[in-house]
């Protein structure tokens, strides 16, 4: 929302405040400011003038002209706009001598968007006046920017005097209120308004004019406009956009003689109602859109935009001026649902003042006696709303306000900050004030004690309060071991050489299919950012691929990893989210075996004792290069080589990991196991077995003859070659037996041993002993 | 056999122990003399042949002229052990200077950098830190922070709407919401985490970022309790007093409201391009909780109050490292994440 400094000025008597300690104050006190830009500054000491000659000069287009500036004498200026000619009076600007076309010109002539009172380019802007004098009511303006999200709550910022009134409340200055309501007629009204749903519409009000001449506007209205960013377009238009600006109430014109019968309806659309408005586009209605209607159909889709059908045109004689209120969710659902903001549906979705409907009104009177000279007003006020009571007042305990704020506050400062912004205050009782809310603050914005609080806290300054350290119970903090664990394992992969990576939740259909799963199975984001980004992420694997892909590029070998959730589509409900841990080794040279060896390692610090199962490869994985990750009997992953074809530049070993699953047998309690006290014996068995044999499964066979007494089971080593036959090998395990209790007798060891041997050989293999 | 001779063979003995080159001929030195057929042995074996008056002097001199020599024997024989020791030692010299095998120490996202921080830093304070899901309902992301579905604060927050209705986080403040219904008060709580609004990406926006919700909930909770928890974090943050100050911003969930804005950490408030002239910065959104979010996670607000804010983690690691393009955290770039 953008504020003309000079508009402010006008509203606020006596304001002395620059355009930027101004800023800073609204800054401190009311919303946030974006910053400030100049408008208009070519008008600075600009003057009317008349083009007394216009002779040709050099060979173009430019004219060397002789303006009369009245008593400041005359200029000679070069001038390339065609409608520089004998007789037109224009606007001069001091810009400085300059040598054009071999003639020195003295300032310059300007058009309507070099003095930023329109958008013509056309040519020099042509007005009425005498020579010499400032350009009536065009002066270089500050505008100041508001951010709209600061003001969201405060349906009267989204005017001047709102501002103003702010601004007023903060100096201590003067509101002056612009609007005269003694200019409203008094009478029966000649239009006849129905409202069908008072909740929807709480307030219509209307007044006819005739004898209206539509034209451009003068040069102030235009000016002030064009300062906001507002397009002038004839005066009628140019006054309800001004008052939409000024009273934050926006108004609409309709070209009275273009209404069928006498009564403007405000109804729902019918369903399927077909709307042609304003902008040229054509909207298919339901009945959640509310209109304004004539016995014809719709004639405007209401607080969002105009029909094309009853539109203000040049050949307007009589207006009907609507000045209304609408409830601010249906009109936001209209703008949502058809995608059309204005400036009006911005303006009544934050929930504007009934009571300000009226008050329009009688200012539009005002405004259009000076644009339109000879308009009158035909009728009284139509006017229909919704009798609603006014808003209770709030009961206000000023030692709990400052039990709020944390300072204490005088009764009588209290007072006169809520009165300063209008509010209502009186005492029933000492140090309890009952403190009634001003119409436009009683919308949505201020209805309870806590919005009272910011009043106070925001115009007593919060720099007036002074840290505190609270009393409270000193307690030890809700454990959440999810995320201790996740910190955790950071710590060993950052320790193991890994660098972490963050990747988007969203992922692309081809991405989800080159690692096996189904897009129908991802859950799907209705409004992508784009359309490879519609999924969420079922799997982390994807992510890492393309950051594989990428460092490649730069890196011989690296090692990443990624913690985050996968998003698993449930049948009903919110998706599941499980927390993963996805780890890659790559390296551009080799076979690919010591990254696996690394990445196993990762594994095995991660989880102690952890086993690989060699499981059926995946499409995405090596075919000969996969296995599942078992944990305690429990399969918590997977560990594979992408498939080379998914890597083309060099071999990637990964780990991907279930990480509630893991943290679940990780949080086991540990118990204290006595140190033996008597020696172990140890043995070594080789078993002699084919080729592809995995040396885990061998080693399971072997501990499933070993009995109780054997304490550990640890690979040696495995050979091929000569003795053995080729697509043998040998694979050697050194066990150690022992118990708690006594020392092992040669007797005993020799038959554990004898019952491994003997069951392995039962199984088909032959030992190495 | 006379003295003369034992000192004679002493004497000789002892120049030949001091001449030995090498451990051998030092060990050959000493068989000769002090073996078990050597000269000083033999001199000991002819000892009864003397007059028993002459034997005592003459075991004297014997005694001494072997210690005398073993003596030089052991000093002679540990000076060959330890030039051998340094020889060999010597021959082991390792070239230190170069680079240790095996890969690097890896490198913690930035994010993570910051988050764990503010995570030890709260848990010191005594908050829980509470995790919730990156896709929520609406009541939970919206409704029960008192935003309506006609609310336009909803506009303030670009939506990824999912299938089924439920949506990407657009805050962690849903966690807030979470917090309140499992804990209840009183209750202090802060939620880091990745959160997503639907905006497209440059230089300095990201749909996907992670912020840290905070909240307290107890007795008599005053804008000045939260302007010292601000300060005490901002000061752990940034490793030194922060000036900070509180001006009217709009949440719905909280009422006031406020933008917390930090005096420039970088002109100190003279006004530089950082802070874009103005001296302050601004970092964090704050305020009292409203009543209608206690009311609606089930907290009397006529017993409980409460602060709230949300702090930028994304942001704050920009701040911390001087990163200038938001880009670069979610983009696996090993040549950026590997300067944290």
């Amino acid at each position: 929302m953008k504020f003309s400094y000079n508009w402010i000025r006008e509203l606020v008597e006596g304001l002395d405040c620059a355009p930027a300690p101004l800023e800073r104050l609204i800054t401190m006190k009311t919303a946030e400011c974006e910053g400030i830009e100049t408008a208009g500054a070519l008008l600075a000491g600009a003057v009317i003038a008349r083009v007394e000659t216009a002779e040709p000069a050099g060979g173009g287009h430019n004219v060397t002209a002789i303006v009369g500036l009245g008593p400041l004498g005359r200029k000679t200026v070069v001038c390339g706009a065609p409608n520089c000619r004998p007789g037109v009076a224009t606007v001069w600007a001091p810009v400085g001598k300059k040598t054009i076309d071999g003639v020195e010109s003295d300032g310059m002539l300007a058009s309507g968007a070099e003095l930023g009172i329109n958008r013509d380019h056309a040519g020099i802007f042509e007005i009425d006046g005498a020579p010499g004098a400032p350009v009536p009511g065009c002066a270089p303006d500050s505008i100041i920017e508001i951010d709209n999200k600061s003001i969201t709550h405060r349906p009267d910022l989204w005017g001047h005097i709102g501002m103003a009134r702010e601004v007023a409340a903060i100096t201590g200055y003067k509101l002056i209120d612009p609007v005269k309501p003694d200019l409203l007629p008094p009478g029966a009204s000649r239009v006849r308004i129905a409202i069908q749903d008072l909740d929807l519409c709480p307030r219509y009000s209307a007044l006819e004019f005739d004898n209206v001449k539509v034209q451009a506007s003068p040069a102030w209205l235009q000016y002030r406009l064009s300062a906001l960013g507002l397009n002038p377009i004839s005066n009628i238009v140019d006054m309800t956009n001004l008052l939409m600006a000024e009273l934050a109430q926006p108004m609409h014109a309709f070209d009275a003689d273009l209404l069928s019968g006498d009564t403007i309806f405000i109804r729902p659309a019918r369903p399927g109602e077909r709307f042609r408005a304003l902008n040229d586009e054509e909207y298919t209605l339901d009945e959640s859109n509310l209109v304004i209607a004539d016995a014809s159909g719709a004639i405007a889709l209401a607080g969002v935009i105009g029909g094309a059908s009853t539109a203000i045109s040049e050949t307007t004689t009589r207006v009907v001026l609507e000045s209304a209120n609408f409830q601010a969710a249906s009109i936001r659902k209209t703008s949502s649902a058809i995608k059309l903001r204005t400036d009006a549906s911005i303006r009544f979705e934050k929930a504007q003042d009934p009571a300000n409907t009226v008050r329009a009104l009688a200012r539009a009177v005002e405004l259009l006696r000076e644009i339109s000279p000879g308009i009158r007003v035909v009728g009284g006020v139509a006017d229909q709303r919704k009798d609603l009571p006014g808003p209770p007042p709030i009961e206000l305990r000023l030692e709990w306000l400052g039990r709020k704020l944390g300072r204490a506050l005088a009764p009588n400062e209290v007072r006169r900050i809520l009165e300063r912004l209008e509010f209502g205050v009186a005492e029933p009782k000492p140090g309890v004030f009952s403190v009634s809310v001003p119409s436009w603050r009683a919308t949505k914005d201020v209805s309870m004690a806590d919005d009272l609080v910011e009043e106070v806290g925001r115009m007593v300054g919060y720099d007036t309060i002074a840290p505190v350290a609270p009393l409270v119970a000193a307690a030890v903090p809700p454990a959440n071991p999810e995320r201790k664990f996740q910190h955790e394992v950071r710590d060993v992969l950052v320790d193991l050489g890994f660098t972490e990576v963050y990747n988007y939740s969203f992922v692309n259909e081809e991405a989800v299919r080159a690692f096996g799963f189904d897009p129908a199975e991802c859950v799907r984001v209705t409004n992508p950012i784009a359309s490879d980004q519609a999924l969420l992420r079922a799997s982390l694997l994807p992510g890492l691929w393309r950051n594989i892909q990428e460092n490649s590029k730069h890196r011989e070998v690296f090692r990443i990893f990624e913690i985050g959730l996968e998003i698993h589509k449930r049948p009903q409900g919110l998706p599941e989210e499980v927390p993963h841990l996805v780890a890659a080794v790559f390296a551009r040279q080799g076979d690919g075996a010591a990254g696996l060896d690394e990445i196993r390692h990762a594994a095995e610090c991660l989880m102690p004792g952890a086993q690989a199962q060699p499981a059926a490869a995946r499409s995405y994985e090596h075919p000969a290069r996969a296995a599942d990750v078992l944990w305690k009997g429990e399969r918590v992953g997977r560990v594979f080589e992408l498939h080379p074809s998914l890597v083309e530049t060099g071999r990637a070993a990964l780990l991907d990991l279930d990480l509630d699953r893991v943290r679940a047998l990780a949080s086991a309690e540990l118990r204290y196991t006595p140190i033996r006290r008597y020696p172990s014996s140890a043995f070594d068995l080789s078993v002699i077995a084919g080729l592809r044999e995995p040396a885990g499964e061998l080693q399971s066979k072997v501990q499933s003859f070993a009995g109780p007494l054997v304490e550990t089971i640890e690979f040696l080593r495995q050979y091929s070659g000569p003795p053995l036959e080729a697509g043998q090998k040998s694979v050697s395990f050194r066990l150690t037996a022992g118990s708690p209790d006594r020392t092992l007798s040669n007797d005993e060891t020799s038959a554990i041993r004898a019952r491994i041997i003997e069951g392995m050989r039962a199984l088909g293999y032959e030992l190495r002993v | 056999m006379s003295e003369d001779f034992i000192r004679e063979l002493v004497a000789g003995s002892l120049e030949r122990i001091r001449a030995a080159r090498s451990i051998e001929e030092l060990e050959a030195a000493r068989v000769e003399v002090l073996g078990r057929k050597g000269t000083l042995t033999a001199a000991s074996k002819d000892m009864g042949k003397l007059a028993p008056e002459e034997r005592s002097a003459f075991g004297k001199l014997l005694n001494g002229a072997k210690q005398t020599l073993e003596q030089a024997y052991e000093t002679r024989k540990q000076h060959f052990g330890e030039e051998a020791l340094a020889r060999r030692l010597d021959a082991e010299w390792l070239d230190l200077t170069l680079p240790a095998p095996g890969p690097r120490r890896g490198h913690l996202h930035p994010i993570t950098h910051i988050q764990r921080e503010l995570e030890e830093l709260f848990s010191s304070l005594g908050f829980a830190v509470l995790d919730g899901p990156e896709v929520e309902t609406e009541y939970h992301n919206f409704d029960a922070l008192n935003i309506p579905a006609t609310h336009p604060a909803r506009d303030m927050q670009d939506t990824f709407w999912l299938e089924g209705g439920s949506l990407l986080r657009t805050h962690t403040s849903p966690v807030q919401v979470r917090g309140m219904e499992r804990l209840g008060p009183p209750l202090r709580m802060i939620a880091p985490g990745r959160a997503f609004r639907n905006e497209s990406v440059d230089a300095s926006h990201e749909h996907t970022f992670y912020q840290l919700e905070g909240m307290m909930v107890d007795r008599d909770v005053s804008v000045a309790h939260l302007l010292y928890f601000m300060k005490t974090l901002l000061a752990a943050i940034f490793h030194r007093e922060v000036t900070v100050r509180l001006r009217p911003g709009y949440f719905p969930f909280v009422e006031p409201g406020f933008e917390l804005d930090i005096q420039c950490l970088i002109c100190g408030g003279s006004g530089c391009a950082v802070c874009k002239q103005s001296g302050w910065v601004e970092l964090l959104p704050c305020g009292l909780v409203n009543p209608n979010v206690l009311r609606m996670s089930g907290i009397d607000p006529a017993e409980w109050g409460g602060f709230a804010f949300g702090l930028g983690l994304t942001r704050l690691a920009m701040m911390r490292y001087g990163i200038d393009d938001i880009r670069y955290l979610q983009g696996g770039d090993l040549r950026f994440l590997e300067q944290f």
